[in-house]
């Protein structure tokens, strides 16, 4: 397992797209999650000649125990530049023919998938880690909470994230081992997020369908979290069914993973 | 001796395409085996299945160690088609990937880069080498695990008459030490200096085998020469055991029919009273073997 993940940071280390795409990744997340504040501020302040009844700059978004569920959600939206990275990764080991030199030299076809499920997995840790140090930081800065249990409710959206960001890596994975060929993989990647299964499931009115098709089912992990500011009641937990299918999901990505690099002449 | 490889009636179809029929070889151990065949005739894609990167349609194959297949390619030297390493890693990074994926240590790196005249260039990333260069990278990654046996693919394609002759010293050095080489080329002069067995392939079929120092004893083909070349002549057209004969100025060219040797004809010659001031027995190149080989399968 050692030599496995020694492959893989060998691999990245010294590859510049790896370190743009990353620093580009967390820059981005930084100044989103920590401009929520001065964005409630700013509203607040056009909303002042308005004389509007509530004062967006008091909704307490970095409060415990709720900063966990919104930063979580939030920065579920950037997981795509994770997936342009790992969709780079495995097809330009294909196009470079690398995955054949892998192969010939002595690494097994699971080991392969293993070494790319080990540079997923560490690209998860690293932004769930990252959300983590986030989240304590803005809570004890503006948080006007600071009961201990306060704190760790809610914690469980930390693992959720994980599981969330881990799954729609592994669906990139699986399209740009499928696919081949770079560019067309991300503009599947997109298409899929962005038009097709929202097409699909625009005509399903039953909720619990919708919910099964794969990026809904990770999407519904963390659920929208700003309504319960309006007084509406939200989901402020991990479902266990919504987990389920989720890790079903990644059941089925990995072994499709595996059967396709055993049956592919390489 | 021990077979190194055993190789029972593999096939490969793409779609229509036949790429290897029926293919059975033994490779023993301490030879060094040429694959020779015209461009598209199933070498590289033999040379994959061996590797395990080419899945065969049909049969099976084994190398001499009972190990797993995974083991068996961490102790196998290997270069596939042209070389493709990270473009994007230098020469000494691309050969530390190549030795944690055979699970040695970094030791023999520079050795093996010195062995191949890379060592210069180590820190250059792979997407700044000439083709040349990057044939030396693929040769230096299939000697850094000291290994029992190597596969080569064209290993001298690309490169300079120079690198030519140092990757040919980097191979007969390996031989020497008593490993095996199974080396693909349509370059057969570069199998004759090297290799003790070859083998030819045409569409994907086997249609021969052997080894190379046997090619010209099957057949001789001699050159002679006397003082009265046309006595000579007039001889040599009356002498039974040969194939046929070329007048070539000073010189007569004759085949001699198989199993006869350069002896009959001499003895022949004194016989008839003539005295001969040259007597050589050609060589027969593996070239004309291979033409001869082609040519009758294709009959």
């Amino acid at each position: 397992m050692k030599r496995i993940v020694r492959i893989e940071i060998l691999k990245i280390r010294s590859y510049s797209t790896f370190w743009v795409l990353t620093a580009l990744y967390f820059f981005i997340l930084i100044t989103i999650l920590f401009s929520g504040k001065f964005f409630l501020d700013f509203l607040a302040k056009k909303g002042e000649n308005l004389g509007d009844i509530i004062d967006p700059s008091r909704i307490p978004i970095y409060d415990f125990p709720d900063i966990w569920h919104n930063l979580t959600y939030v920065a579920g939206f950037l997981k795509f530049i994770l997936a342009i990275f790992i969709i780079i990764s495995i097809t330009n080991e294909i196009n470079y023919g690398t995955i054949r030199l892998n192969i010939m030299n002595g690494l097994s076809r699971w080991e392969f998938l293993i070494s790319k499920l080990v540079l997923v997995l560490l690209l998860s840790i690293t932004s769930t880690f990252f959300i983590l140090v986030t989240g304590f930081v803005l809570g004890f800065l503006y948080s006007e909470n600071m009961e201990f249990l306060d704190i760790i409710t809610y914690m469980v959206f930390i693992p959720g994230y994980l599981l969330q960001i881990f799954t729609y890596l592994i669906f990139a994975l699986f399209i740009g081992l499928l696919i081949k060929r770079t560019g067309l993989s991300m503009g599947l990647l997109f298409l899929y997020t962005l038009i097709i299964e929202p097409i699909i499931t625009f005509r399903i009115k039953t909720e619990w369908i919708k919910g099964l098709f794969p990026l809904k089912a990770i999407n519904n992990l963390i659920r929208f979290p700003f309504s319960k500011y309006a007084f509406r009641e939200v989901q402020d937990y991990i479902a266990w069914d919504d987990a389920l299918i989720v890790i079903i999901y990644l059941i089925i990505f990995i072994s499709l993973l595996y059967l396709i690099l055993r049956k592919r002449d390489l | 001796m021990e077979h190194v490889l055993s190789i029972n009636n593999i096939s490969k179809n793409y779609g229509n395409i036949t790429a290897v029929r029926n293919l059975s070889l033994n490779i023993s151990e301490g030879s060094v085996f040429g694959i020779l065949g015209p461009n598209g005739s199933g070498k590289t894609t033999t040379l994959g299945i061996i590797l395990d990167v080419i899945n065969p349609t049909d049969g099976t194959f084994t190398w001499f160690r009972n190990l797993s297949k995974k083991e068996n390619r961490q102790k196998i030297g290997s270069t596939l088609e042209t070389p493709t390493f990270y473009p994007y890693l230098t020469g000494i990074q691309n050969l530390k990937i190549i030795a944690d994926i055979k699970s040695i240590k970094y030791d023999n790196i520079n050795k093996v880069l010195k062995d191949v005249g890379l060592y210069e260039r180590k820190d250059y990333k792979f997407k700044t080498y000439s083709l040349g260069m990057k044939q030396r990278l693929a040769v230096a990654s299939a000697l850094v695990c000291d290994p029992k046996v190597m596969v080569l693919d064209e290993p001298t394609n690309g490169l300079d008459p120079q690198g030519i002759a140092e990757i040919r010293e980097v191979i007969k050095n390996i031989s020497k030490k008593g490993k095996t080489v199974i080396l693909a080329s349509h370059l057969l002069d570069e199998v004759q200096k090297v290799c003790t067995h070859f083998a030819v392939l045409n569409y994907g079929k086997l249609i021969y085998t052997g080894k190379v120092d046997e090619v010209s004893k099957e057949q001789q083909v001699v050159e002679v020469s006397s003082e009265d070349i046309v006595n000579l002549e007039k001889a040599i057209n009356k002498f039974s055991f040969k194939k046929g004969y070329d007048l070539e100025q000073d010189k007569i060219i004759v085949k001699l029919e198989n199993n006869k040797s350069v002896l009959d004809l001499n003895r022949y010659l004194v016989k008839s009273g003539i005295i001969v001031t040259h007597l050589v027995i050609q060589k027969k190149s593996l070239e004309q073997q291979f033409l001869d080989i082609l040519n009758e399968s294709e009959e």
